[in-house]
């Protein structure tokens, strides 16, 4: 079964066309990734899915249904890390949690989530005076609390140091093992390489190639996804 | 409504923890309450300058923050609206309000023997208007100036003109001519009045009304003019 299926999308902004004709699926229990240079129209794609923006063309279907149009029934199954968003400065941990799990019908107990991600000694602690890392985890743990279907991440580990970002790949191997779909938009190719089923190197608003690692690598004749990426985004230029 | 109760409560907590809001809306008409040395006729004025503290001094800020800071972004990925934010904003801002001019009233009362208001009824409902309606001017300011600074010193510069010219601050018998005829005008002026003739226990029901329309007004235009990021 798919989870989610992108065909033909569509978006400009004025002139820009950030997504320009963008099709892939991912299947229900993957780890997706998307790749890509900056302004590839990545997050705008991962917003589209969401429901914050309405596509131009194209149809978007995430769990079957439209997200433009069903976008709070949606929300209660997905769970979502955009690239840059944050919480008022004075909330503290435990009641970001705790606040956003009354938000969805079947979500999971805070606590244990609050446990489970390592914030326990920080719930008391005000997201501004939290560091980089902590806040991404926090930002992590709230797409979570909702005990989402899909979980939607862009540029997850973007800032943090490489041992966060073990942390992080750790606990997003364990979504995987619960049978979450999960969609990674990332820069890292490390982590592409250890998390992702399957990924999609997105180039100026269109997707240049769909397929497992071993896929591109073999696709391309090159020796890694790295190598593999830098062939195809420069073919494309 | 269980988000909801979530929401506002984190909106009063976060205004708790602000010591700037607390000051200003607590301690400060508290203070002037005493350099009066108890006057019992400024203290309906004091009133509508706590909710204007907080609905204009505060407010736009806040929201304009909250849009910057994508915390409204992040909140629309969830299953509530984000107009529910806007709402709990406004029921945490009246109800802080409330806070402090409760206590004002009863110290009022308790400590400077200032006569118990006229007409309870009549006060409650004038202070929720007031309330409300300067929550509505807050967040058109919100909506038309975008980033956070601005907001925060548009707000500041027509809160304070606001609150001498209207009567919450000092007697609108105390102004020369000129300025009693700007006040005239001024969206805050009727509810000064309101909640004067409702302590007096000699309430009418036209500034209310003002005060209603002046919030279908202000809700309107903010709500065709606010973007969420
Ligand atoms: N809100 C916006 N308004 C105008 N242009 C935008 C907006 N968001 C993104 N863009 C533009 O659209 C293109 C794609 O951006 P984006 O989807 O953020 O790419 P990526 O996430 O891959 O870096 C870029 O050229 C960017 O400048
Ligand atoms: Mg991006």
């Amino acid at each position: 079964m798919e989870a989610i299926e992108v065909t033909d999308l569509r978006k400009a902004y004025g002139d820009t066309r950030a997504v320009d004709g963008v099709t892939f699926t991912v299947r229900a229990g993957e780890t997706f990734g998307i790749v890509g240079h900056n302004g590839a129209g990545k997050t705008t794609t991962v917003e589209c899915l969401i429901g914050l923006r309405r596509a131009d063309a194209g149809t978007v279907r995430v769990l079957g249904e439209d997200p433009a149009r069903r976008r709070r029934a949606l929300a209660h199954r997905l769970g979502v890390q955009l690239q840059d968003s944050s919480l008022p400065e004075r909330i503290k941990v435990g009641e970001a949690l705790r606040m956003f799990g009354s938000f969805y019908r079947n979500a999971a107990d805070w606590r244990r989530v609050m446990e489970r991600w390592g914030l326990r000694p920080l719930a008391r602690k005000a997201f501004g005076d939290l560091s980089g890392g902590q806040k991404q985890r926090l930002m992590l743990a709230l797409a979570l609390v909702g005990d989402p279907e899909v979980v939607v991440l862009d540029e997850l580990t973007t800032g943090l140091d490489p041992i966060a970002r073990r942390e992080t790949w750790r606990l997003i191997g364990d979504l995987k093992t619960a049978g979450t779909t999960v969609v990674l938009v990332s820069h890292y190719f490390d982590e592409i390489e250890a998390l992702c089923d399957r990924v999609a190197v997105f180039a100026h608003g269109r997707v240049e190639a769909t397929g497992t690692t071993g896929e591109l690598i073999a696709r391309t004749g090159t020796a890694s996804l790295e190598e593999a990426y830098l062939a195809l985004e420069g073919a494309d230029r | 409504m269980k988000a909801f109760t979530a929401l506002t409560a984190a909106e009063l907590r976060l205004l708790s923890r602000d010591p700037a809001s607390l000051f200003f809306m607590v301690a400060f008409p508290l203070m002037l309450l005493v350099l009066k040395r108890g006057d019992g006729g400024a203290v309906p004025g004091y009133l509508a300058m706590i909710a204007t503290i907080g609905g204009m001094g505060a407010l736009p800020g806040l929201l304009a923050s909250y849009r910057e800071r994508k915390v409204l972004k992040r909140l629309a990925t969830t299953p509530i609206s984000p107009v529910l934010l806007l709402g709990a904003q406004l029921v945490a801002q009246v109800a802080a309000g409330l806070a402090g001019s409760v206590l004002l009233v009863v110290v009022a009362i308790a400590v400077f023997g200032v006569r118990a208001p006229g007409d309870v009824l009549m006060l409650a409902a004038a202070f929720l208007l007031c309330s409300v309606m300067v929550c509505a001017l807050g967040f058109m300011i919100a909506a038309v100036v975008r980033n956070t600074r601005g907001a925060s010193l548009i707000g500041m510069l027509v809160m304070f003109p606001m609150i001498f010219l209207s009567g919450a601050a000092v007697p609108r018998k105390a102004l020369p001519g000129s300025l009693r005829q700007i006040g005239d005008f001024l969206p805050l002026t009727p509810a000064v009045k309101a909640l004067g003739d409702a302590w007096s226990g000699t309430a009418a029901s036209f500034p209310l009304l003002i005060l209603a329309g002046i919030i279908v007004v202000a809700t309107a235009a903010g709500a065709a003019l606010f973007r969420w990021e």
